[in-house]
């Protein structure tokens, strides 16, 4: 016989489970869970993060930008106003000195006052900002103004016959070297907006260039970081889905083992009954038999007068009697011969007469085809399948009355018993007798099926497939 | 007078042993063999031709119903007693159907045995008394339990004295010679008698015949 310790053992290994450890990986998964929440809230928040910054340091360099440009536009606007009133106001003098010349009366008058304070407040509406350089050209652009006002003020107390002659030289050498000096300072004023202009531009770029590193780091930390999270969480899942796989499979061998050790178990223990009964039935029964044989003979040969003898031998008799009537239902009980003697119907039939000799319950035996070449296992099985039922319809159901059938087909044979006692609820009262049952029809392939109602009796049905090369 | 040779054949040397001290003290029978096991039963039985095969059913190698079969089918002449520790009927009908002729239970074996040997050396059956007792009691719960009728009644006189003929191993020809009928009436008779009685063939017939205690 094999050494089942090995079995054992093995079922040992996969059973010693602490019964603090389901609580403590649920923990486990738990704190896992939190871990992994917290992560990903992390990446969510650097995304917006990032994302804001980006928004605001952009939205805020576009402002300056547009702060700048509109800085060098006012600039130049003022700058070009103040060259025009001053273009205009030197135009006019110079036109007025040259029509003084000739005639006083002219169709448009020479408003030096007008003109000059027209320019003043175009100097004035220059934007005054905190640029030294700037301030000092535009004091300059005054100093000339002053000079050629000056100027021109010298010319009032020219005499008729003197502006002739003057005149000339006052525009040759005195206005347009002003103007010209007036053009030169204005281009410097204009250089200098340019080059500010320039030089914040720049300014802008470098901010923008920044920004833009700011940014590309912030997305290289957030895919990282993402990347990494998913990474983490993918072999996390690849080990939990490794461990469900490993211990499904130690499940479904556990079951395995289960199943043939349960298996096992039937065959040996159907064996161990048959090699007990066979026993009970040669060794011991079979000796009492000759005992009785022997007594009787003993009876003959005492003289039929002495009745104390014969008393003694009949208690003897009764005695071995009693014992070889124990010892026979218990070998029968264990492994009843009919089913090697008889075949399987009429060892199904003895069976139930034996069932109605004892109780209430009438049992009636149907059977179609059964072939008396049956295995010895599939004999087994049923007559046990039988057995189970009917001593569960006799006893606990109390039925009047059972039906068995034991119908062979092609490749399969079915037996059914059914009674009108009590019932039961299937789903959930299984005794061991009905575990039993299915164990047995299990091991050959089968299939059982019980159906109950309580209060309207019960039916057990088994379908057992036949080896094919049999029924061929 | 001629010595009735009889046959043992059981597993246990003992209980041979019993059975032929049993047998012996009879001036009429003489123990001619003795088998341990089914298949030595067949080869002596062929051998020796005894009168008389006095069988165990539980024997190794070939058990006591397959080798009186074989023995009946190929020795007619021989009788066949069988030795049982079984009383039910699903025992005795198939004994019958093995063509054994005597029915005994070891418990009564004792008591009966000698009997047995002449009743089947004599060409009729044997049963143990006990045995068609348990074969009524069975009958009777059954009817009552389903309340059927017993078929016996519908039986008529003649029919019933047909019926313990044939029980009794007389053919067709015996039973209309015995009763001055013609085989073909006898074999109407019959066949309404299986009929009555839901009967297949002649082993349930003797079956029926000492539940109802026509035979013993």
């Amino acid at each position: 016989m094999p050494d089942p310790m090995p079995a054992s053992s093995q079922k040992n290994i996969s059973r010693t489970r602490a019964p603090g450890e389901d609580s403590q990986s649920e923990e486990h998964s738990r704190q896992l869970g939190r871990i992994l929440f917290a992560a990903f809230a992390g990446l969510l928040f650097l995304l917006i993060l990032g994302g804001l910054n980006a928004l605001l340091s952009v939205r805020k360099l576009s402002g300056i930008e547009q702060e700048v440009n509109r800085r060098f536009v006012t600039h130049s606007q003022a700058l070009s106003a103040i060259v025009i009133s001053v273009h205009v106001y030197d135009d006019q003098m110079e036109q007025s000195l040259l029509r003084g010349q000739k005639t006083a009366d002219s169709a448009k008058p020479f408003d030096p006052v007008t003109r000059s304070a027209e320019i003043h407040a175009a100097l004035l509406s220059y934007p005054s900002d905190e640029e030294p350089d700037e301030q000092l050209l535009v004091q300059e652009l005054l100093q000339v103004l002053t000079q050629q006002e000056n100027a021109f003020a010298a010319t009032s107390s020219w005499g008729p016959e003197d502006r002739d002659k003057r005149t000339h030289l006052f525009i040759g050498e005195q206005l347009i070297p002003q103007r010209m000096r007036f053009l030169q300072v204005s281009q410097e004023i204009s250089l200098l907006n340019r080059k500010k202009l320039g030089e914040e531009k720049t300014a802008l770029d470098v901010n923008f260039v920044n920004v833009q590193t700011r940014i590309q780091w912030m997305v290289i930390l957030s895919l990282t970081a993402g990347i990494l999270l998913s990474l983490v969480t993918g072999l996390y899942i690849l080990r939990l889905e490794r461990q469900g796989r490993l211990r499904y499979q130690a499940l479904l061998r556990g079951r395995e083992e289960l199943e043939g050790l349960s298996a096992r178990l039937l065959e040996v223990q159907e064996e161990e009954r048959h090699s007990i009964s066979r026993e009970l039935h040669d060794e011991v029964g079979q000796t009492l038999g000759a005992l009785l044989v022997d007594v009787g003979q003993l009876s003959k040969l005492v003289p039929p007068g002495d009745r104390a003898i014969h008393g003694q031998i009949d208690s003897i008799k009764s005695v071995a009697e009693r014992a070889v009537k124990s010892i026979r239902d218990m070998a029968l009980l264990l492994r009843p011969p009919m089913l090697d003697d008889l075949g399987l119907v009429p060892a199904l039939e003895w069976q139930a007469r034996e069932v109605s000799r004892r109780s209430e319950t009438e049992v009636e035996i149907v059977s179609e085809n059964v072939s008396e070449k049956l295995s010895d296992e599939i004999k087994v099985c049923i007559y046990r399948l039988v057995q189970e039922a009917l001593n569960n319809a006799s006893t606990h159901a109390a039925a009047k009355n059972v039906k068995v059938s034991v119908i062979q087909a092609a490749g399969e044979i079915s037996v059914e018993v059914s009674d009108d006692g009590r019932g039961f609820e299937p789903e959930r009262q299984r005794g061991m007798g009905i575990l039993g049952m299915e164990e047995r029809v299990k091991r050959l392939g089968g299939t059982l099926a019980l159906q109950s109602t309580p209060g309207k009796g019960a039916t057990v049905k088994a379908e057992l497939p036949l080896p094919s090369a049999k029924s061929l | 007078m001629k010595k009735i040779r009889i046959l043992l054949a059981d597993d246990h040397q003992l209980m041979r042993k019993g059975l032929r001290l049993m047998l012996e003290q009879q001036p009429d029978l003489a123990v001619a063999g003795e088998a341990g096991d089914g298949r030595e039963a067949v080869a002596l039985a062929k051998s020796l031709k005894p009168d008389v095969v006095v069988m165990d059913i539980g024997m190794p190698n070939l058990n006591g119903i397959e080798a009186a079969q074989q023995i009946t089918q190929s020795h007619p002449e021989i009788a066949v007693v069988m030795l049982s520790m079984h009383s039910d009927e699903s025992y005795v009908l198939r004994v019958l159907k093995a063509g054994a002729k005597g029915y005994l239970l070891k418990d009564s074996a004792e008591a009966d045995l000698i009997k047995a040997v002449h009743a089947v050396a004599g060409g009729k059956s044997f049963f143990s008394p006990a045995i068609s007792k348990i074969l009524l009691d069975d009958y009777v719960r059954k009817l009552k339990r389903s309340g059927s009728e017993d078929a016996y009644d519908l039986l008529t006189p003649r029919e019933r004295e047909i019926l313990q003929l044939i029980a009794e191993g007389k053919s067709n020809k015996d039973v209309a010679n015995l009763l001055n009928l013609s085989v073909y009436t006898v074999e109407t008779h019959r066949s309404n008698i299986m009929e009555k009685l839901h009967l297949r063939g002649v082993p349930e017939l003797i079956l029926y015949a000492v539940r109802k205690g026509i035979i013993s």
